[in-house]
């Protein structure tokens, strides 16, 4: 059989009667700037030898930028040369002044690795005796001790920083006293949990550097979001300038919207994306087309996974189509990028882990099952398709969900509106109170020092009698036995990862991967089939109490899906607005969270086949939450009609939150009460899944006119009669809900 | 701050009787040992002549006020005489033991002399090496003028800290060695990181005597541990009285810094001189040791293990003719030393003699007949050696057939991963040996 080329199978998908919109984006030529003249002419003859004469104007002014000692962020897709943004001015600082450090902060110990790598073949190339270094957990003693004392680039991760290099700064006074740049890639990743944590994190470098005469500067470089220049001011505290013209060239990209077609009319219930995608999967591996597919969780990876490894095992072999997603073990997630570099990879199936910039090269074709939860997060998948010239196809296949119908039905609106805000709040609480022991254990702490906006004299004031400090006229000094830093992961609320051991050997137990404790609640139970790299496993037991699950492989036609039953408290109201129908409220909460019943889902049909219990305790969070109440409904409604209404309200609001909030769908919950516990009133509850709340659940309580409409937009738009998954959901029958629900909406 | 304070109780899990609840049981007074009766001081700790009062709570346990240009500390100060003896030792043997020590360093061409060795023991607020631990109390001892010196800085506040690490570097200068007990990975590190916390830099560096680190060499197999209060007792005669266990000194510290009494510290200073003379005594020790006075001046080893270690040990050092008198009398032991046997054999095997080798292996082996949990290594060093070097492939095969009947004999909990591809090993080892020895499947000899 012949090979088909790309424009061949581009030219057939044209004709492909499921196509909801074809949108080229025309390619671009570079647009470039002489290299400036204060480069060191070694560094010159570096980026001759690899074909750069001149610089794309961003990177130019990026360097310029630097040199005047500006901070700056520069938004730059995939494959732009971002890397030069940073790299050419520290070089250069390097190469005028050998005793001058930069510090480089990657979200992930793997792209730290890939950056290292990087630069190194620069540096032989410029032969200029520059150390750079990777320092992480994987990196020997012996290597540490060279790093600290000689590293001129020190490229780390920001838990490392926190746990390993700041609480130990006396061993890094070289870095520390010389340091002038700090290098933050992936800005974009940093929001959220993990952002407020990072921005803390940072507040104790500032501090550190200050304690010992430096202040570097700041060059940040990010993915598209609407705000970088504001997330880059919030998350470092210092004033940026913005860098966004874009220089790269581009080859024509083509992005198309696959609609799967309509299987029941009147449900308006349409064939699963995972089909479609596995059948536009098949034929462009089979092809030899390199091309990524994306899935949104890791169970849906490893169906698509194993689906796709045999529909083309006799014309490619299943070793050459792989998976990817968190819970891989590092040297595992390495083998696979080198081979995707490589070319011996074919395709690869991932969550939004590949997202981020771990280089596996430049495929030819990315394929999402279904919309990826914000735009911002689907130009970074798309980016993952494209070469500087020729063509490249992304493919979005929607799946049912409001969320994918709507995008489907107006992709103006995708195409035109700007990607979304990235948010991070420093000041939670609980994260604020742990970076302040850990910045008193690194220094002693003065009383009036400035730590962020807030005044934190009082938290300094309450951890005295806490007896974690310790205060001696205007200084809070550390008086605590324990290392602060230990305790307080940067990633999730529980430290305690769940490790999970298969077993199918009895002579070779080992570790295959791990999954933290929320998600192991509903991924591990007992009697749960957990799938790792298209393989599936049985767990045999969740020792829970050692965090610890017993897999052992299975071959099996199904695959599970636990239920969480959810209790909800409010401890506290702070704000309140009156609406027509209720009111709206912001406050403190907790919830109680325990995994009720598993399903067993057949895999061809999706159909339940089966279930059982799990036995888990409780989980219980305190964190803030906006809710509404509802004071007036519809006489005529019945119990049952108001519960069903609810429930579709909170289905949509699921969809609809996570993309104005612009955070991962598990980082807010969305739960409705027919009487809320507190007042017996029918309530819908928006909560951060976060201890002490990140500001999502406030961000809400804020737009929510604008939440309230989207939610009208969505259901008013959507094609179907009374009710079906892409809007208000089919738990229903035959009592009006649409307009019901539009009704309530609206009054609210 | 009332609503910051609830906020912070309910996302810790604390309802508000709890936290009164816990408030009340303050850490304090539970676990803490119960006061030392306080001592009159006695002449020799009254001598921190021409040293202010830091009033009389202090006076009371001998601690005075020492004020310098970076502020003020506390000192308590202590004069032990030569006629001092602590367990096995007087510290009048220190003059004649401490040129030994020089041992420790031959790249550095000189010896300690009795005087210009630094003692060094710190006590701190927790452990690592991390930015917010403090040595709230550093203890540094020294011989001078016929005497031994003992002086324990204290702290009353963090903030006091520079001026006890300004009375150390005034010290330092005097100094060319410094003897600790693990210093070397933890109180001279930490040290130089709370001067750099401090604003000093450029800090003399001088020759380490950590004497962990022969105290491991010597004694990891034969004594439970090598914590010093444990060697000391074992090795040195030193039996303490009402000591304040090391490891409770930060909770002690933290009551005093909340309490503001100096009596809660008595022990800690006790715990912590008693160290100072311990690490003198060890020098001592050590010092015998390498002068050869093993059997006089500090009893022989009763152990073959221990005989082996300390030969091991004084090889290292450079003491070849010691270590041979004492591998000599391990050799020649009529008690069974398997292990020992097997280690001497190795190195005679390096050396390249084997004679002696397979005559200690076969010792060694001899023994694993009898032995309740048997061990194979000399089994297969023979089995080895008979193949290879004397191409005697029977009784190689003997040797073989019969470690692997060791081996069955060897306890399920007692087969580490290591030891099951030893066993694979040796299996292979058999059948082509059985195939050398002339064809057929061979019989097995030992069955």
């Amino acid at each position: 059989m012949k090979k088909k080329t790309l424009s061949e199978l581009i030219q057939e998908l044209r004709e492909n009667e499921h196509i909801a919109n074809w949108h080229e984006i025309e390619p671009q030529e570079a647009r470039t700037r002489p290299m400036p003249e204060s480069v060191d002419p070694r560094i010159k003859d570096a980026l001759g030898k690899r074909g750069i004469a001149e610089l794309y104007t961003h990177q130019s002014s990026a360097y310029e930028a630097v040199r005047k000692g500006e901070n700056m962020v520069a938004v730059t897709p995939t494959a732009s040369g971002k890397t030069l943004c940073y790299n050419l001015p520290v070089l250069q600082q390097i190469a005028d002044d050998d005793s001058s450090r930069a510090l480089y902060l990657f979200p992930t110990k793997a792209l730290a690795q890939d950056q290292k790598s990087e630069l190194n073949e620069i540096i032989q190339e410029m032969g200029i005796d520059i150390k750079s270094y990777t320092y992480d957990g994987d990196t020997s003693p012996a290597i540490r001790q060279l790093v600290r004392k000689a590293g001129h680039i020190v490229i780390t991760n920001p838990d490392m920083l926190h746990s390993a290099i700041l609480p130990h700064h006396t061993k890094w006074v070289s870095l520390f006293e010389n340091l002038k740049f700090i290098v933050i890639d992936e800005l974009h990743t940093y929001r959220g949990v993990f952002g407020s944590h990072v921005a803390n994190v940072i507040r104790r470098l500032k501090r550190i550097c200050a304690f010992y005469g430096s202040s570097p500067v700041f060059i940040c470089t990010s993915a598209t979001i609407a705000n970088p220049r504001e997330l880059a001011e919030h998350l470092t505290g210092s004033p940026m300038r913005l860098i966004d013209d874009n220089g790269a060239p581009r080859g024509r990209k083509h992005f198309v919207f696959y609609n799967p077609p309509v299987v029941n009319q009147a449900l308006n219930i349409r064939r699963s994306a995972t089909v479609e995608v596995n059948n536009l999967a098949k034929e462009f591996l089979k092809n030899k087309i390199q091309t990524i597919i994306f899935a949104r969780s890791r169970v849906r990876v490893e169906i698509i996974l194993s689906h796709i490894q045999e529909l083309v095992k006799k014309e490619i072999g299943p070793k050459s189509i792989r998976g990817y997603r968190g819970g891989y073990l590092p040297n595992q997630r390495r083998e696979i990028e080198k081979g995707l570099r490589s070319g011996d990879i074919l395709g690869v199936v991932s969550t939004n882990a590949l997202e981020l910039g771990v280089d596996i090269g430049q495929l030819q074709v990315c394929v999402m099952t279904g919309y990826p939860g914000s735009i911002a997060s689907s130009w970074q998948q798309a980016g993952r398709a494209g070469r500087r010239h020729g063509e490249s196809l992304i493919v979005m296949v929607a799946g049912s969900t409001p969320v994918d119908q709507y995008m489907v039905h107006n992709p103006d609106y995708f195409f035109e509106r700007s990607p979304e805000a990235a948010r991070i709040n420093p000041e939670n609480l609980i994260i604020l109170v742990d970076h302040l022991k850990c910045a008193a254990y690194e220094l002693p702490f003065k009383e009036h020092e400035e730590y962020g906006p807030l005044d934190v004299a009082d938290i300094m004031e309450y951890l005295v009698e806490e007896r974690v400090l310790h205060k001696n006229a205007d200084t809070f000094y550390w008086a605590n036995q324990s290392f602060p830093a230990s305790g307080i992961s940067l990633r999730s609320a529980s430290q305690e990862n769940v490790v999970i051991v298969d077993q199918s050997d009895v002579a070779n137990v080992r570790i295959i991967g791990e999954m933290d404790r929320f998600s192991a609640m509903t991924l591990l139970h007992d009697e749960a089939i957990y799938l790792h790299e298209g393989v599936q496993f049985q767990v045999e037991k969740l020792d829970w109490d050692h965090k610890k699950a017993y897999v052992r492989e299975v071959d099996v036609e199904y695959y599970t899906d636990a239920n969480l039953a959810i209790n909800l408290k409010v401890l506290e109201i702070d704000k309140t607005k009156e609406r027509r129908a209720g009111s709206l409220h912001f406050g403190d909460v907790t919830v109680n969270a325990i995994p009720t019943i598993f399903k067993k889902i057949k895999m061809s049909t999706f159909e339940n086949i089966g279930s059982g219990p799990i036995h888990l305790p409780e989980e219980e969070l305190h964190t803030s939450s906006a809710w509404i109440e509802i004071r007036q409904v519809d006489d005529d409604i019945g119990a049952k009609t108001l519960e069903q209404l609810l429930l579709g309200i909170a289905h949509v609001l699921k969809h609809i939150v996570p993309v104005l909030a612009m955070c991962d769908r598990n980082d807010i919950h969305v739960v409705p009460q027919i009487k809320a516990a507190h007042t017996q009133l029918p309530t819908i509850f928006v909560y951060d899944h976060y201890p002490g709340g990140i500001g999502l659940a406030d961000e809400v309580y804020k737009r929510f006119d604008e939440v309230r409409d989207a939610a009208l937009n969505m259901i008013s738009g959507c094609p179907c009669k009374d009710g079906c998954p892409s809007c208000i959901g089919t738990e229903m029958e035959g009592s009006d809900l649409k307009r019901r629900s539009l009704r309530l909406l609206e009054r609210l | 701050m009332s609503s910051l304070r609830e906020k912070m109780n309910r996302l810790k899990g604390i309802k508000p009787a709890d936290a009164e609840d816990q408030a009340a049981a303050s850490p304090a007074s539970a676990d803490l040992p119960e006061k030392q009766p306080v001592q009159e001081p006695s002449a020799s700790e009254a001598a921190a002549g021409g040293l202010a009062s830091a009033g009389p709570e202090w006076d009371r346990h001998g601690v005075k006020l020492v004020a310098n240009e970076a502020g003020d500390c506390l000192e308590r100060r202590i004069t032990l005489p030569l006629s001092h003896r602590s367990g096995h030792h007087f510290l009048s043997e220190w003059a004649g033991t401490a040129g030994q020590l020089g041992a420790f360093h031959p790249e550095a061409g000189e010896a300690p002399h009795a005087e210009n060795v630094l003692f060094l023991d710190l006590e701190t607020t927790g452990l690592g090496a991390g930015t917010g631990n403090v040595p709230f109390m550093m203890g540094l001892a020294y011989f001078e003028d016929g005497a031994f010196i003992l002086r324990q800085f204290l702290i009353r506040h963090p903030a006091e800290e520079r001026a006890m690490l300004q009375e150390l570097l005034l010290l330092l200068p005097r100094f060319r060695w410094l003897g600790t007990y693990n210093g070397r990975s933890f109180d001279w590190p930490l040290v130089q990181s709370r001067f750099i916390m401090n604003g000093f830099r450029g800090t003399p560096e001088l020759l380490h005597l950590d004497f962990l680190h022969p105290s491991r060499s010597i004694w990891k197999n034969t004594l439970v541990s090598c914590k010093l209060s444990h060697v000391e007792e074992e090795r040195l005669g030193i039996f303490r009285t009402d000591d304040v266990p090391g490891s409770l000194a930060p909770a002690l510290y933290f009551h005093y810094l909340a309490e503001g009494d100096p009596d809660v510290l008595e022990g800690v200073f006790r715990h912590n001189e008693q160290d100072m003379v311990t690490l003198a005594c060890l020098g001592i020790r050590f010092g015998h040791l390498l002068a050869g006075a093993i059997g006089e001046r500090m009893p022989m080893p009763e152990e073959n293990e221990e005989r082996l270690r300390t030969g091991l040990w004084l090889e290292k050092m450079g003491r070849t003719a010691d270590a041979e008198r004492l591998f000599a009398m391990v050799e020649a032991s009529e008690e069974p030393a398997p292990s020992a046997w097997h280690s001497l054999a190795m190195r005679a095997k390096k050396t390249g003699n084997w004679d002696r080798a397979v005559v200690l292996w076969q010792k060694a082996a001899a023994c694993m007949r009898t032995a309740l949990i048997p061990n194979v290594d000399a089994h297969v060093e023979l089995a080895m050696f008979y193949e290879h070097k004397r191409k005697d492939v029977h009784s190689a095969l003997a040797y073989a057939e019969e470690a692997i009947g060791l081996f069955a004999c060897r306890p399920h909990a007692y087969r580490s991963a290591k030891e099951r591809a030893g066993q694979e090993a040796l299996l292979k080892r058999r059948d082509r040996l059985r195939r050398k020895c002339g064809g057929g499947g061979g019989r097995h000899a030992g069955g």
